[in-house]
């Protein structure tokens, strides 16, 4: 196996609401590989979201580490995290979260905002993204002009436009038709099989599940089964 | 009869049409926010165009690369991602900026009429305890003997030029059925006199050409006495022309009927609605008035001065001829008073001072603080609706102060195109309609309205949009995702 580059360690996470506490993760250790494709899955309130949040650098554990690369980030504070999460990870969710008023190359072009390029390093990356997901012809359309599953692509362009060594997936899939969302996966392979992207997907479908590597089970906050799936041929 | 008051120890009732005068200002308030909401909303398609027209030069500029092309265009288009909302916000502060800018219009012209000067300024000189004053001619020339008395340093640069006399003469040209249609108010004074002492006609106020054409016309009232000069505004309104001669049949003194040839106009926007005529013709038809009527006096012949007007160099001199004229000794048959001019506005305007004060001190504090609530809850609806935004461009790498600029910008945006906007329609509208308070002049706004319009749009916005701002800036990304899912 390759060199972990996400590792996890003793996490817990509880929630306050009124007096009660919620053990939201207990105790949870876990490493992802370098380029690996890791999919979480769990039935509702399993903390899958919560850990993904928390690798991602949402949100701060209650104890325990998390390590991507050489950085410790749980205990960065909320601006460190902001700038970490700019050059580091790449998000994908379920609704796209598009910007409606801008086209799809401004909402790619979003994330270099915040980084020190140059005009033409920006425009060079956005069209490569918007390449590699196949919406070199949409780029001055709007969200509301793009089908759902050419919404979720330009979110993926938008993941990766920084080149980031982590990306992650809130149920990517979750809100497309079976075909759209097989080309999201076949993307997904692609970001994973070609440029060596780490991928952390929560998913609730199996059928996706299983295109990932490896498949996690989280239930009541505790990981309860660590899945090798088997390979599986891309579906054009 | 205010001595006789003051000194009965008679309870002092509630004047009965103070309800009244309240209510009648509330109704102007009403109606003036009213208008001023209609005018908001008439130019609320420019406002969009506007802000679509810089979106669109944005996003040509942004093509180059510019970050900071790119981040305004972001909140431009934030701007129009509401109307409706945006509209919301664009109103209240239209309204609010377009009212505050008219009250502080009249409040600074108030400031600017009441503003005691220290020399070369004018006082008046009116009866004591009557309103309005009916003064014997008399009292014109004793004022000019009392003027001559004062030590050499003391008195007035032109002599008895310094000093004019008013009085007032309202008229119709139809005595059977008098109406505003017919009807004219006229300054009667020494015609030689307009042009340096009445406030507005002076050479400072005018433009050279305008200036010229007043010398020539009060040059030709002198000459002829029924030559009158006349507003166009009224003429308009009374159907009249330059060069027709008119009889006005006068309302305020019985059984005298004047024949007077208009030959000119007023200055635009100087003493709209209003004429001058000779006092040489009112002394002439008063002193007549007696060999037709049995040698018996006219009634107002000795009643016939309203105004006396002085210019003085100085303070002292004021002060001085204020304490010879104030002396019943003096100036007894109708008492007198004299003060400055600024202190005689005062005094007429001191019965509307509650007024003044609750628009200074309630209606502005409590619009802007109303305003203010009116832009939160806006902008709190729009973050609400955001939040999932919001929580992107964090996870993007957005720091919270971005978010909370963004949201603070979007707002001061309005702020500012709302309150240049209504400030300057402010200062373009009453500028052109040339409203006129009195004889004190056309009333303006003045320019830097504009600028205090502006910051002021600003600022409210600004205020309104700091709460929503700060919880913008503190939304939980991760919270805001877990509900969605």
């Amino acid at each position: 196996m390759a060199e972990a580059i996400v590792r996890v360690r003793d996490l817990y996470k509880s929630f306050t609401r009124g007096t009660e506490s919620i053990d939201v993760l207990q105790n949870l250790s876990l490493d992802v590989a370098e380029a690996e494709f890791l999919s979480l899955m769990g039935p509702s309130g399993s903390g899958k979201t919560t850990l993904l949040n928390l690798i991602a650098g949402l949100d701060q554990p209650t104890a325990g580490t998390i390590t991507v690369g050489d950085q410790e980030i749980s205990s960065m504070s909320e601006s460190e995290l902001a700038r970490w999460r700019t050059r580091n990870v790449g998000f994908v969710f379920q609704f796209y979260y598009l910007l409606p008023v801008m086209t799809a190359y401004e909402n790619v072009e979003l994330p270099l905002l915040l980084l020190q390029l140059t005009a033409a390093q920006r425009k060079r990356q956005v069209e490569t993204a918007l390449d590699l997901v196949g919406l070199s012809d949409r780029m001055s359309h709007r969200p509301g002009q793009l089908s759902g599953g050419q919404q979720q692509r330009v979110g993926i362009a938008r993941a990766m436009v920084t080149d980031p060594t982590l990306i992650v997936a809130d149920e990517p899939t979750g809100d497309l038709d079976s075909k759209s969302a097989d080309e999201i996966l076949n993307l997904m392979e692609i970001l994973r099989a070609q440029l060596g992207k780490t991928i952390i997907m929560v998913t609730h479908d199996p059928k996706a599940a299983a295109r990932a590597q490896r498949t996690l089970h989280l239930e009541k906050g505790k990981l309860v089964d660590d899945v090798m799936n088997a390979p599986q041929p891309m579906r054009v | 009869m205010y001595e006789q008051m003051a000194t009965s120890g008679a309870p002092l009732s509630i004047d009965s049409a103070m309800p009244l005068l309240s209510l009648y200002s509330f109704f102007l308030m009403g109606l003036l926010i009213g208008a001023v909401c209609l005018v908001g909303i008439a130019t609320l398609p420019l406002f969009f165009a506007i802000i679509y027209a810089i979106s669109l030069i944005l996003k040509a500029l942004s093509n180059g690369g510019s970050l900071f092309f790119k981040i305004a265009l972001l909140m431009f288009r934030g701007l129009l991602r509401s109307p409706l909302r945006t509209s919301l916000s664009y109103l209240a502060l239209f309204v609010l900026t377009a009212v505050l800018a008219c009250i502080y219009t009249v409040i600074n012209f108030i400031g600017i009429v009441t503003t005691e000067k220290d020399s070369n300024f004018k006082v008046i000189v009116t009866e004591k305890y009557t309103i309005p004053s009916q003064m014997p001619p008399a009292y014109e020339q004793r004022v000019i003997d009392l003027l001559g008395e004062l030590p050499k340093d003391l008195q007035p640069v032109n002599g008895a030029d310094d000093v004019i006399a008013w009085s007032f003469v309202g008229g119709t040209t139809d005595p059977t059925n008098p109406r505003p249609e017919n009807a004219i108010f006229m300054f009667c004074v020494d015609p030689l006199k307009i042009t340096t002492m009445m406030d507005g006609l002076e050479k400072k106020d005018l433009t050279d050409s305008e200036y010229a054409e007043m010398q020539r016309l009060t040059a030709l009232m002198k000459e002829d006495y029924k030559r009158i000069i006349v507003s166009k505004a009224r003429l308009d309104k009374m159907n009249l022309k330059v060069g027709q001669k008119i009889k006005i049949t006068s309302l305020f003194y019985k059984d005298i009927v004047f024949d007077f040839e208009i030959i000119g106009e007023l200055p635009d926007a100087k003493y709209e609605g209003v004429g001058f005529c000779s006092r040489e013709y009112l002394d002439r038809m008063l002193s007549s008035f007696s060999k037709s009527h049995n040698n018996e006096q006219h009634p107002l012949a000795d009643k016939c001065v309203n105004l006396i007007w002085v210019r003085v160099p100085k303070k002292e001199s004021y002060e001085r001829l204020a304490a010879v004229v104030n002396d019943p000794k003096y100036f007894s048959g109708p008492a007198a008073k004299m003060e400055t001019a600024s202190a005689g506005i005062g005094s007429f305007l001191d019965a509307y001072k509650d007024i003044f004060f609750g628009m200074k001190f309630i209606l502005c504090p409590a619009m802007v603080g109303i305003m203010s609530l009116v832009i939160a809850n806006a902008i709190s609806i729009s973050v609400r609706e955001r939040r999932g935004e919001m929580a992107v461009l964090k996870v993007l790498g957005f720091r919270p102060v971005h978010v909370m600029s963004l949201i603070l910008s979007e707002a001061i945006l309005i702020g500012f195109f709302a309150g240049f906007m209504s400030t300057f329609l402010c200062w373009w509208l009453l500028g052109n309609v040339k409203i006129q308070i009195a004889f004190l002049g056309a009333f303006f706004v003045p320019s830097i309205v504009m600028l205090y319009g502006t910051i002021l749009g600003m600022a409210v916005a600004f205020v309104g949009s700091i709460g929503p701002a700060l919880s913008a800036r503190k939304i939980k990304v991760s919270d805001v995702f877990a509900k969605v899912a």
